[in-house]
């Protein structure tokens, strides 16, 4: 299978002591579904961002052969004056989608993420789940191969969020897309990913890595996936102990 | 999809969010409806009864000179004689006229001036500053200026509105724009917006109640600048405007119709205020989800 996205020696500094990547190297499969997990300030944000092209790698190449990937942050940012439905449009116009097909694309889109009457509501009358789920359907809107999610569920309750991991799952399985997914929280890596990526505390590097093949649909608190999940944990906890140490 | 295993399990799921979806939407709209437009309107309504009363009773009571104090009903009746003169409704409309078209330059002009400060940064920092402290500056002070350069024609007039207004509107724009958080900016650009796709669907919208409160101050600044200038300059091929109303009733010295004219150019105010300004912000503040600040 082709490469969706290849890094190749990619270094990022912002300040010229330390880089917060460095020479990493990574392959993702198209279709795969990889999940990046690391304390706080390891470098994951700047590592989608790279993909994402928002940012310029000082040293190596990023190359996603598909153009560029869309993406979806942790705030929904919404455009609070146009309703879901509007949203969904604007990714469409911008995409250059014709006045005709918007609105079926949008309501269909809608639908994908099971929100098919709530496309007249405005931002601020939909919880965080919906707002999450909207701009989820925006992001699949610019019809782009790569979806990259940085910690996209992060500040939503446990319950929604396993309703979301569903949504997703499905979501992935029905578009094919390829999803870079940066979490903090281990059991979401281990719900999702077909692949789990850790990254060292500090020096930008990756420190292990998993491949998860339990069959799918999973749920969250099955033992295959909370047994890896565990792994993974005491595999960052080793990492955060590394840097609180010096 | 197929409906495989876990078709059961999937539909489920997809159920119980949509049941949770529901929940959060149903305690929307019919709640707020009803009281807006009354509630907006009565209080003032009562307040300005309250205040004629006050003086109507004061004039009953210590029966002051009328040509000095005159009473609600000689205020009124003034305005009624001035009405069917012809001088205050001709006023109205010069008056009316020469604000809402120079208000309308204004902000042509004030728009364009925003987007340029906002768009080259080097101008901004030369020529911000300039406009704040022309937002402080009264326009009045232009009017001796402009009666030397344009002589006692409307373009006076249209001078000192522009000079009230555009500072307003364009620092306005700018404020606007420069609060769009930056994570919606982001997101315009993650969605692939060049950049004047950017300003038309992005940064524009997201600045528009700044942009709002802008031309909100912009109307203030330009129709008190529009009366103090039809105040001091009269004659020549200049209009007969609200302010010179008020001029030529001082000369005659009708107390009754100095204060129906300016009572006349209140009433106007609020009317426009009320009427224009406040139901477009609330309309663009509620969409929006924010509340006003009262
Ligand atoms: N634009 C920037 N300028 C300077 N330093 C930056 C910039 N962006 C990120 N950094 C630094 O790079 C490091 C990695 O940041 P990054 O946001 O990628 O971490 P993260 O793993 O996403 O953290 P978190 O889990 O808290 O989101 C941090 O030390 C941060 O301070
Ligand atoms: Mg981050």
């Amino acid at each position: 299978m082709t490469d969706a996205i290849t890094l190749t020696g990619v270094s990022k500094f912002f300040d010229p002591s330390r880089p917060v990547l460095d020479d990493m190297s990574l392959h993702v499969k198209q279709g795969q579904f990889i999940c990046v997990v690391g304390v706080s300030g390891c470098g994951k944000s700047t590592l989608l961002n790279l993909i994402a092209g928002l940012e310029t790698a000082s040293m190596g190449s990023v190359d996603v052969p598909s153009g560029r990937a869309s993406v979806m942050f942790q705030d929904p940012s919404l455009m609070p004056w146009l309703t879901a439905r509007g949203n969904v449009e604007l990714a469409l116009r911008l995409r250059g989608v014709g006045r005709n097909e918007r609105a079926a694309e949008a309501q269909r889109l809608l639908t994908l993420v099971n929100l098919a009457d709530a496309g007249d509501k405005l931002p601020h009358q939909l919880s965080g789940g919906m707002k999450q789920r909207v701009a989820l359907a925006r992001a699949l809107a610019q019809d782009r191969e790569v979806l990259l999610m940085d910690e996209p569920f992060a500040a939503l309750d446990a319950v929604t969020r396993d309703l979301l991991h569903d949504e997703l799952e499905r979501v992935w399985r029905e578009t094919g897309r390829t999803i870079v997914f940066v979490t903090h929280n281990v059991r979401e890596a281990a719900r999702l990913g077909d692949r789990v990526i850790l990254m060292t505390a500090r020096g930008g590097k990756i420190a292990r890595e998993w491949e998860i093949d339990v069959e799918r649909p999973r749920l969250i608190e099955s033992p295959a996936v909370s047994s890896l999940a565990g792994s993974v944990s005491s595999a960052l906890r080793a990492e955060l102990a590394k840097v609180s140490n010096v | 999809m197929s409906k495989s295993p876990d078709g059961t399990a999937a539909s489920d799921t997809r159920d119980l969010e949509h049941r949770l979806d529901a929940l959060q939407l149903l305690p929307s709209g019919a709640v707020r409806r009803t009281p807006n437009w009354w509630s907006g309107v009565w209080p003032p309504a009562v307040a300005v009864l309250l205040l004629l009363t006050i003086w109507q009773t004061y004039c009953a009571i210590a029966q002051p000179r009328p040509d000095l104090y005159p009473s609600v009903f000689d205020v009124a009746s003034a305005i009624g004689a001035n009405w069917d003169s012809g001088r205050l409704p001709a006023a109205l409309l010069t008056s009316l006229t020469r604000g809402g078209l120079g208000f309308v330059y204004a902000i042509i002009l004030g728009t364009i001036i925003g987007f340029l400060l906002v768009e080259v940064p080097l101008l901004r920092r030369a020529f911000g500053p300039i406009i704040s402290g022309l937002q402080v500056l009264p326009s009045v002070a232009w009017v001796p200026a402009a009666i030397l350069w344009f002589g006692l024609t409307d373009a006076t007039v249209y001078f000192v509105i522009l000079m009230g207004a555009v500072p307003s509107i364009a620092n306005g724009l700018v404020d606007g724009i420069r609060q769009v958080p930056s994570h919606i900016r982001r997101v315009g650009v993650v969605l692939g917006a060049g950049p004047v796709a950017l300003h038309r669907y992005v940064l524009f919208p997201a600045a528009l109640p700044g942009y709002l409160a802008g031309l909100r101050q912009g109307w203030a600044f330009a129709w008190r600048s529009l009366m103090a200038a039809e105040i001091i300059a009269t004659g020549g091929k200049l209009g007969f405007g609200l302010g010179s109303l008020l001029q030529q009733n001082r000369e005659l010295a009708d107390l009754p119709g100095v204060l129906a004219t300016v009572l006349t150019i209140l009433a106007l105010g609020i009317v426009i205020e009320v009427g224009v300004f406040t139901p477009i912000q609330r309309r663009v503040l509620l969409r929006r989800g924010l509340t006003e600040a009262r």
